[in-house]
């Protein structure tokens, strides 16, 4: 009897959960708890992690400490270069804020830091050390790394969870060439994404790239890369062509990325 | 279990969970990591029977889903049919052997990964059965053969009732 009383509470929260008008209960519960377990978990890793560090040091002494002349090599070289590099960083920096203008236009953005990733073996998902206290909610895109992150699955008062557009669960909505649409379709975490919803023989090529569509009630505004792609073919008989994309964004170098303060328009 | 039980009880699904979210989500293989989750309702089961396995993985299960971006409840779900299956299969098997954790929490483990994906697919989390549940098992299962004994001391003495806890040879799984 207690089993089936547990199966039963078990099913209630999972279908609570997925329903609209109750989500707001369950994700409340999972935000207080969040705001508890956060600092705690922050605290034990930063006690774990110098440990983890004298370990693997010890371990390899002999490359730490070639990694070490190394190191006092490249600072010194550094220290030379450091006053002409001055006005070259200027302009780098110049240039990389002018690469992201095309795809975030004038919308304001919130840098963030990754602090965790992929928390369950099922899900392709990021930690930010952004929440609602900083003005990121639930719902806003994630972008960095040359294109789109993510979304905003879960947002705490001081760190968020991004759902990446690699995640089995994530659609996006897309256009390329001449006005072509398509959904960008998420495979789980390690596997290629597909291009899907695209008509037989439809023209594309290895490398074109997909933009977000930010047709009506889109998750994403227009406008921001997504995907390249990466092969195509077309089946005999097939409802749609068979396109394999990659993301964008480097999805392996998320240290930093930028939520952008955007909702979809009501 | 009892109230003194239950206290314990807590304070190891908490220590678990933060050495689950701390240490073992930073052993990465190929993006994959062990669980810690499914080993307290596996080795409650193997140590108290079928029912206080249900118990424990229902309560593990919820606390763990509060930290996880998969759909609330799912965990505790999986946990509560995992302690209760996996009680009833190793009904009548003489629990003091120390080699019978291990086995049983590499078994189970593969089993409640398994079923992970099909519940979470079917329960709001199509993209469950998405994820390559090989190399998942391969990072995972290992991984509970090892970590399976300690689980097992802090199980025994958050529930020192338990028979296979005192080292006594247990046939039927309740008490």
């Amino acid at each position: 009897l207690t089993v089936v009383v547990l199966v039963i509470i078990s099913l209630s929260l999972i279908s609570l959960d997925q329903n609209g008008r109750t989500h707001s209960l369950t994700s409340g519960i999972k935000s207080v708890a969040n705001d508890i377990y956060a600092p705690l978990r922050q605290g034990i890793v930063d006690i774990i992690n110098p440990i983890g560090h004298f370990f693997a040091g010890a371990f390899d002494y002999g490359s730490v400490q070639s990694q070490n002349e190394q190191l006092e090599k490249v600072i010194g070289q550094l220290r030379a270069n450091q006053a002409e590099r001055g006005f070259e960083q200027t302009q780098l920096r110049q240039l990389m804020a002018l690469e992201n203008l095309p795809f975030l236009q004038s919308l304001t953005t919130v840098p963030a830091q990754t602090v965790d990733q992929n928390l369950s073996n099922f899900t392709a998902t990021i930690t930010l050390n952004k929440g609602r206290a900083d003005g990121v909610d639930v719902g806003y895109p994630v972008v960095g790394a040359g294109g789109l992150v993510g979304l905003v699955i879960q947002s705490f008062h001081h760190t968020c969870v991004v759902q990446l557009i690699t995640d089995g669960q994530s659609k996006v909505g897309v256009t390329f060439g001449n006005q072509l649409t398509g959904i960008v379709d998420g495979q789980g975490p390690g596997n290629d994404m597909t291009l899907d919803l695209v008509p037989p023989h439809t023209p594309v090529h290895v490398g074109q790239i997909m933009y977000t569509s930010g047709l009506q009630a889109a998750s994403f505004p227009p406008g921001i890369p997504v995907a390249t792609v990466e092969s195509f073919h077309n089946e005999a008989g097939a409802s749609q062509e068979s396109i394999t994309v990659d993301p964008k964004a480097n999805l392996d170098e998320l240290a930093y990325v930028d939520v952008v303060q955007w909702e979809p328009p009501t | 279990v009892t109230g003194r039980s239950m206290l314990r009880l807590a304070f190891v699904i908490f220590v678990v969970l933060m050495v689950q979210q701390t240490v073992m989500v930073a052993v990465r293989i190929d993006g994959y990591h062990p669980d810690l989750l499914w080993l307290l309702p596996i080795t409650a089961a193997l140590l108290d029977g079928p029912e206080t396995g249900a118990i424990v993985g229902f309560w593990s299960g919820l606390a763990f889903d509060l930290t996880l971006p998969t759909p609330f409840g799912l965990s505790a779900l999986v946990g509560c049919l995992l302690g209760y299956g996996t009680g009833l299969t190793v009904r009548g098997l003489v629990r003091s052997s120390w080699w019978l954790p291990p086995i049983v929490a590499a078994g189970a483990t593969a089993v409640g990964l398994s079923m992970y994906a099909i519940l979470g697919a079917v329960l709001g989390d199509p993209g469950a059965l998405r994820t390559d549940l090989v190399p998942a098992l391969v990072v995972a299962t290992p991984g509970a053969v090892i970590l399976a004994t300690p689980v097992v001391r802090m199980v025994g003495w958050a529930l020192p009732a338990a028979p296979a806890s005192r080292g006594a040879h247990v046939g039927t799984g309740g008490r």
